[in-house]
């Protein structure tokens, strides 16, 4: 099976702090890591390579320090990657990175089966699959927990998806691109040997605009309809550090009497 | 897939040690591969805050002013603390032998030396285990994994997993490591130089003990960065264990909020925490041997740093014995190879080095540390004879009968203090 992996280099936004004062994200000394969502992808892409054979190809449009990025799938189990870089795609929103990223694939050619993670930690806004999958006019199935079927002569595949309340199983003719449910997989950890091939061989090309000859009005921040118009956030509130020591009763009627004082508690 | 799994050397772990040691063999043209468990070296490193330059500079020559170095210490400081009251030594000096740096960044810097000169760094990979077949070591395996080398170089660090594997050391006691635990709160490089006196690329380092540590042997420490500074504590955990009252991290937020110190930096941002080991036990907790048949250890998975209370040195001993072991190699190479007896030149080399001097000599002040009586007595003689002097009510009080009263609170008799006093001057 020929699929296509979709990956961001992300920063780690557990380590990202909020700057009250400037209201900004301060991004300084925060290590950059493999969206974890899409490691629930890669590992799902590693299982299908494992079970029918095939080449999987990492993708991602980004300043170059994501080849670390591709490097860790690579290490993983993924064959080689393909880093989109270049200055003409910078400032794009989902819509731009999606278009870019569906021409990668176009280039790759012959691909069966395109597999994103459900969404990134540091927008959540889970578009690239679906827009991915519009440009390409193929099927798009996300929140994909499991394969169940896979028809290698008719090529079609089917899968098991969980929603809130009901499972789904749904059979797609490939090619068709697909969104892994997140926590839905467990990642293998990066082994040895394939580190090593990733630094030894550089299984990964970088392809500019140069290469691919993307319209530049669908493109960086000309081809980005989107504007953030701006961000709020919840002010940090400071903890009062009461204690009461006692008897558990007393503190119980104390704690509701705080609770009623601050107007938590209504009655 | 084939994939190359042979080399010349391999080396476990790209932190100070394994770093000097792969950038000084693969300058000697030797195919060396490193390494590393964490996504960049240095992230699983933690240290004070300061580096002694010296040994720095044998290993990288002038090179070294490229090192991301943020500040040249030029004061350094010694306080006694007793509750909310402390007594402090200070020295200054135009002159630094140390510097103070991130170690996430210092370790990026000596792993780049070594990709530069030719060395393969691979990062993320965790050594399991170390391949030892016929009497000789001969490579790594991790997970499904081996790679082979005529000499791996252990560099793996305090937490020496692959040589209790080995059977060469026993698991840690808690009586041979120390536990280290620091914040870095940003201030500005403006407020910094203001508030410890500093020019511009001018460092502080400043070592506390006492209260601060709930009297626990070991000490606090502050250390001034470009823009932020790191505060934190050391505590010998064979003690911590039994006496520790709270959690670390509310020891390191007791002395952030100190009332003679949070002034310092109250308006800084905690920018991040952490805790790590060290080892404290010198050559009691060395292996037997340092040099095996296609075996080197070096840093701190051979029990080689440093830690005499108002001196602590890690980074450097670490990278010094890397380089130490290094030339070792290289020798045993011209020798016809990576045996034993070739290799045992390492052990000599160390021996004749500042670092094993330095080990055994202060190893007997290493005990006088973990004696816990001295970090309660030893701050209350001091903050006790300083507050009957200095604070002042009717009557000017002596300073022999402020010391005599603060010497017989604290516990001490004379004759005990001197004794005490003379052996510790005559081991430093």
């Amino acid at each position: 099976m020929r699929i296509v992996l979709g990956i961001k280099w992300v920063p780690n936004t557990q380590a990202v702090r909020f700057d009250p004062k400037t209201g900004t994200l301060i991004r300084e000394g925060v290590p950059s890591i493999v969206n974890p969502h899409d490691l629930d992808a890669t590992e799902f892409a590693l299982k299908l390579k494992d079970k029918f054979g095939g080449r999987i190809t990492a993708i991602t449009m980004a300043p170059p320090a994501a080849i670390m990025g591709l490097q860790h799938v690579i290490g993983m189990g993924v064959d080689d990657g393909i880093l989109a870089s270049d200055r003409a795609f910078a400032g794009a929103d989902t819509l731009a990175t999606s278009y870019v990223l569906a021409k990668v694939i176009e280039r790759i050619g012959d691909v069966d089966l395109v597999v994103f993670g459900q969404e990134t930690i540091d927008s959540s806004t889970a578009h690239i699959g679906a827009q991915v999958a519009s440009w390409l006019k193929l099927p798009y199935v996300y929140y994909v927990e499991e394969l169940v079927d896979y028809d290698e002569s008719k090529k079609e595949i089917v899968f098991r998806r969980k929603l809130e309340d009901r499972e789904e199983v749904y059979k797609v003719k490939l090619p068709a691109v697909i969104s892994v449910a997140m926590h839905s997989q467990k990642p293998r950890p990066v082994r040895m040997s394939y580190k090593i091939r990733a630094k030894l061989e550089n299984p990964i090309q970088v392809w500019t605009n140069k290469d691919m000859g993307l319209d530049p009005r669908c493109i960086g921040l000309k081809g980005s309809p989107t504007i953030v118009a701006g961000i709020t956030w919840t002010p940090e509130v400071p903890r009062k550090k009461q204690v009461f020591k006692g008897d558990p009763k007393e503190a119980v009627k104390w704690l509701i009497e705080k609770l009623k004082e601050e107007g938590v508690l209504p009655f | 897939m084939d994939v190359k799994n042979k080399w010349d050397i391999i080396i476990v772990g790209a932190g100070p040690a394994g770093s000097a040691a792969g950038y000084t063999l693969a300058k000697k043209g030797f195919d060396v591969l490193i390494l590393e468990r964490g996504r960049q070296p240095g992230y699983k490193e933690l240290f004070g805050g300061r580096v002694y330059a010296e040994p720095l500079k044998k290993i990288y020559g002038n090179e070294l002013s490229g090192a991301p170095i943020h500040r040249w210490v030029k004061k350094e400081k010694l306080s006694f603390v007793d509750g909310n009251k402390l007594v402090s030594l200070e020295y200054q000096s135009d002159t630094s032998t140390s510097f103070t740096t991130y170690l996430p960044q210092l370790a990026k810097w000596m792993a780049d030396k070594a990709s530069e000169a030719g060395a393969l760094l691979v990062e993320e990979v965790t050594v399991d285990r170390i391949l030892y077949k016929d009497g000789k070591v001969v490579g790594v395996g991790s997970g499904p994994d081996e790679a082979y080398a005529d000499l791996v170089i252990d560099a793996e660090g305090v937490n020496r997993l692959l040589l209790e594997g080995l059977g060469l050391v026993e698991k840690l006691k808690p009586e041979q490591v120390a536990i280290g635990a620091k914040e870095t709160i940003k201030l500005g490089e403006d407020k910094i130089n203001e508030r410890f006196g500093l020019s511009k690329g001018e460092g502080m380092a400043w070592l506390l003990m006492g209260s601060i540590t709930d009297y626990i042997p070991g000490g606090a420490f502050v250390y001034t960065n470009k823009d932020s500074v790191s505060i934190g504590l050391v505590l010998h955990l064979g003690h911590a264990i039994k006496e520790v009252k709270e959690h670390i991290s509310q020891m390191v937020e007791k002395l952030r909020l100190h009332p003679q110190l949070r002034n310092l930096w109250i308006d800084g941002d905690i920018m991040e925490y952490g805790g790590h080991l060290t080892p404290e036990a010198g050559p009691a907790m060395m292996p037997k041997k340092l040099a095996l048949n296609g075996l080197l250890i070096t840093g701190d998975a051979g029990g080689l740093l440093l830690n005499v209370g108002y001196t602590i040195r890690g980074v450097d001993f670490a990278a010094y014995t890397g380089y130490l072991a290094a030339e070792a190699a290289i020798e045993a190479h011209e020798k016809g190879g990576f045996t034993e007896s070739n290799l045992s030149v390492y052990e000599k080399k160390l021996r004749d080095s500042f670092v094993y001097k330095d080990l055994t000599r202060l190893t007997g002040m290493q005990d006088l540390y973990s004696d816990a009586k001295m970090f309660k007595a030893l701050p209350k003689l001091a903050v006790g004879t300083a507050s009957r002097v200095f604070e002042i009510g009717l009557e000017t009080p002596g300073i022999w009968n402020s010391f005599t009263q603060a010497r017989k609170e604290a516990g001490f008799g004379l004759f005990s203090l001197a004794w005490k006093g003379y052996k510790l001057m005559k081991k430093m």
